[in-house]
Parts: C-alpha cells; sequence; structure tokens
C-alpha cells in the first residue's frame, strides 16, 4: 500500500518572500490553505542566521506549525565547500558544518535533510552517529544534470548503500522525467537572443525519448552536427551547456533505489490551465510510485518563477495551488 | 539569471559625512536563492556612465555600521547576507554623483554551493541626483 502525501518547499514562493509581499507566516498559511499537508523549507532562505538560528526563530516556526497544522517534512541544506575564496573546506570543516544542519533540523522537529547535488559521499559515515542521535536523517538530490551518470552522485548512491542505514538516502528531483523542454525556459531564453533553431533541435530530441544531456555524454561532450547547424551565434554556443538540466528518463530507473529514496521534489516549470504540468507527466510518475509502494512526500518545487518574463506578473502562488490540485486529484483517483 | 534581484530600485544617493559628501552608495538583493556568508561574495562591480570604478572604492555592509572593502570581506564569515535582505554598495568619491542624470550598472556575483561558476547578475538604472 502506497501512502503519499502533498507538501510544498517553500523556495517556490521565494519571490513572494524576496519581495517582501508574503512572510514566511503568510507563506506557510497560505499552503495549507490550498491543500498541502507537509512542508519544506531551506532554512538559508527564510530562516534568519542558519544555522545558528536564535530560539526565538524555533519558537516562531513550531507556532506557525500549530497554527497550520502542517507537518515539517524537510529541510534543504547545501555545504559551503567554497566558504574561502582561497581554498577549499577540509573533510573536517565541511563534515562540521553538516552536525549544525543535523542539529538545526532536530531544533526544527525536522526528521529530514535534503544534502544539495555533489555534497561528497565521504560525508555520510562521520554524520551517522548524529543522525541517530538527533533521529535526523541525510539524503542526496539527484537532479537532472547531475543524476545517474554522474560520479559524484553514484558515489554518494553506493555509499548509501554499502553502510546501509535508514539514516542516509536519496531525494529524487523530477526534473529527470521531463517529456518534453520546457516552453517557459523557451520564451524567456529566446527574448535573451537565443536562437528558435537551438530549441527546435532540442524538442527534437526530446521527441525521439532522449535529451540534450544524454546526447552529449554519448557524443563524448562534443556537440552533433545537427547541434551545429543549430547554433547561429556565439550567445546561442554559450547558452547551449545551461540546457541541459532536463533530462529524460523512464520512471524504471528507479525501481533498484526506491527502498533508499526518501522524498521527491515534484519539479514545476508551468502547470498548464488544462490540468498537467508542461513537461512532467506526474499522474504517470504517481501511478508508478503507487505501484512500488512509495511511502512518503511529493512536494512542490516551482521553478519556472525565474523564467518570468519581465512585464508579466509572478504566478508562484497560482501555479502553486494548480499543482496541489491537480496531485491531490491524481492522488485520490490512483490511491482512493 | 538572478538579475532580476540586482539593485533595488530608487536606492542609489549621494552619502553625506560630517557636511560632506563622501560618495554614493545603492542597495542590491542577493544573486542566488539562499542566505550566504560575506566571504561568499565573489565580486561587486559598480560603473558609473560606461566607466568602471576603482574596485578599492568599493565597500560593502549589511547593516551600515561595519563597512569591507571587497578584499576584507573575503574573511568574513559570521556576518550572513540574508536572501530578502539589502547588501549596502558604496562607492568613495568625493562629491559623490554631480547633479544631473547618470547610468549607474551594478554587478554582483556570488560563489554557490554546488554550481561551479559564481552566479552572476547585472542592473543598469537610470539615476538622478538633486
Amino acid at each position: 500500500m502506497s501512502r503519499i502525501k502533498t507538501c510544498v518547499s517553500l523556495y517556490s514562493l521565494q519571490d513572494e518572500f524576496l519581495n517582501k509581499r508574503m512572510n514566511l507566516s503568510d507563506i506557510m498559511h497560505y499552503v495549507k490553505e490550498k491543500g498541502s499537508e507537509g512542508v519544506e523549507i531551506l532554512p538559508d532562505q527564510m530562516l534568519k542566521n542558519a544555522p545558528d538560528i536564535s530560539d526565538e526563530t524555533v519558537a516562531e516556526w513550531k507556532k506557525l506549525l500549530d497554527e497550520t497544522g502542517l507537518k515539517p517534512v524537510i529541510a534543504d541544506v547545501f555545504l559551503n565547500t567554497n566558504l574561502y575564496k582561497n581554498r577549499t573546506l577540509t573533510r573536517r570543516e565541511s563534515v562540521d558544518l553538516l552536525i549544525k544542519e543535523i542539529k538545526q533540523a532536530a531544533r526544527l522537529g525536522i526528521h529530514l535533510i535534503r544534502l544539495v547535488s555533489m555534497v561528497p559521499y565521504w560525508v555520510i559515515e562521520p554524520l551517522l552517529p548524529y543522525c541517530e542521535k538527533y533521529d535526523v536523517t541525510i539524503a542526496i538530490e539527484v537532479h537532472a544534470a547531475m543524476a545517474f551518470d554522474v560520479p559524484e552522485t553514484m558515489a554518494f548512491i553506493n555509499e548509501v548503500k554499502r553502510l546501509n542505514s535508514k539514516y542516509a538516502g536519496i531525494v529524487i528531483d523530477t526534473g529527470i522525467f521531463c517529456r518534453r523542454f520546457p516552453r517557459v525556459v523557451r520564451a524567456y531564453e529566446t527574448q535573451n537572443g537565443t536562437s528558435p533553431q537551438v530549441f527546435d533541435y532540442i524538442d527534437t530530441l526530446f521527441e525521439k525519448g532522449t535529451d540534450l544531456h544524454r546526447v552529449l555524454n554519448e557524443n563524448g561532450g562534443k556537440y552533433p552536427a545537427d547541434l551545429e547547424a543549430a547554433i547561429q551565434s556565439e550567445h546561442d554556443r554559450m547558452f547551449v551547456p545551461l540546457c541541459d538540466g532536463y533530462e529524460n528518463l523512464d520512471y524504471s530507473v528507479l525501481d533498484e533505489y526506491m527502498p533508499y529514496i526518501k522524498h521527491f521534489h515534484f519539479k514545476m516549470f508551468e502547470m498548464t490551465p488544462e490540468g498537467p504540468e508542461y513537461s512532467m507527466d506526474y499522474k504517470g510518475l504517481l501511478q508508478y510510485l503507487h505501484d512500488h509502494d512509495y511511502d512518503g512526500y511529493v512536494s512542490t518545487e516551482y521553478e519556472g518563477n525565474r523564467f518570468t518574463l519581465p512585464g508579466h506578473p509572478m504566478m508562484e502562488k497560482q501555479q502553486v495551488a494548480m499543482q496541489l490540485k491537480y496531485v491531490n486529484e491524481c492522488l485520490k483517483e490512483i490511491q482512493g | 539569471m538572478f538579475d532580476n534581484n540586482v539593485f533595488k530600485e530608487n536606492t542609489c544617493v549621494n552619502v553625506e559625512e560630517d557636511g560632506k559628501v563622501i560618495g554614493f552608495e545603492m542597495q542590491t538583493n542577493i544573486t542566488y536563492y539562499r542566505g550566504i556568508p560575506m566571504s561568499m561574495i565573489e565580486y561587486i562591480k559598480v560603473a558609473v556612465d560606461g566607466e568602471e570604478v576603482p574596485t578599492e572604492d568599493i565597500r560593502i555592509s549589511l547593516e551600515r555600521e561595519d563597512w569591507f572593502t571587497l578584499k576584507e570581506a573575503e574573511t568574513v564569515t559570521d556576518y550572513k547576507w540574508e536572501y530578502g535582505e539589502p547588501l549596502y554598495v558604496r562607492v568613495l568619491k568625493d562629491g559623490g554623483l554631480s547633479k544631473g542624470t547618470h547610468k549607474v550598472k551594478l554587478t554582483v556575483a556570488t560563489r554557490t554551493a554546488y554550481i561551479p561558476v559564481p552566479l552572476e547578475g547585472i542592473k543598469e538604472r537610470e539615476v538622478v541626483i538633486d
């Protein structure tokens, strides 16, 4: 039996927060009102002086959880290995920073941490005693362009398997399941000077069931002749590498990793008026998760905000509400 | 990617100290989606009417109390530039900006946790000094 639950990453409402149209309280109440069960937060984004937050900040957070009834599901954590300009942090410094993050999560009543992609595998073993002590699980994010073909990600996953602890796992970002290249990205970047031919070429890859990331990999990083023909300018050439963060993998890629998956980011570029997201088939994925007895949250992560055209309104609130509605309808149909 | 975060509107003004205009300053949001220690500011550039100001004339502050040169800020790990809070960027220049209209361009770049190149944002604004 699957137990799939909804969640919203407050990352989705970052522009509302940045421009002070909504504060943390407004945002928490909004996502609850729109039907979310859980909440995901980037402490570095919305909590002052994270990970060294004050007792007042913790009290305010707990008060908001009480008021809304939202479940504090996961904290998104980063590792500032480049804290200094002249050197990279040592292993011990890196682990110490993450211990602080584990303690912070515990103070916030959060039992799961998403480690950003590319966090090195060697942090897991020294962190496990702290994970156990504070009852906080750490999970690496598998994100498009930093997914199963990337050595750092695989090293982390292999270490998770080797240590075989319930306190270490994986978070999946659904940007690895794009079936079409997001048209909001195309619209935004076309306006910034990228040629339509580049996007036409990328569209043909998705139609063939592949994606730019895979094609460049298969071609040893070199641009295929079709892509060279599509490139019209130096700007195009600079821009192409930024288009590989959208992968077109089959859900079956998750088969062997399901036991380690702790959480999903339901990446969203654009909910369409017709219902589904433009690039990703949430319903198909939810059915897969149901069939594989997934017990956990699927968390709204809106990223279309950064592709809002100049002069157009920010649609974060509407898009979050549309996705929650759609996912809740799918879950009702699938899970009953 | 974060151009829209850079250079908050209507923030560029001349700065007076002890009855003397010592320069001008402006405010900017962070070119990232999370707060980071000041040491992770990779660089800040200011250009006025097409001419870049010398780096050593730039000072930055989070609360207008402690002002750092860009070189000094490289070691400031205790103070965080929070997401949603401004960084004050000051350019020391006797007399500040002259009366009239200027094109002021601000460039902000931050180092991020996992992206190999710094995230840069640029915004040019027309500034009127009365």
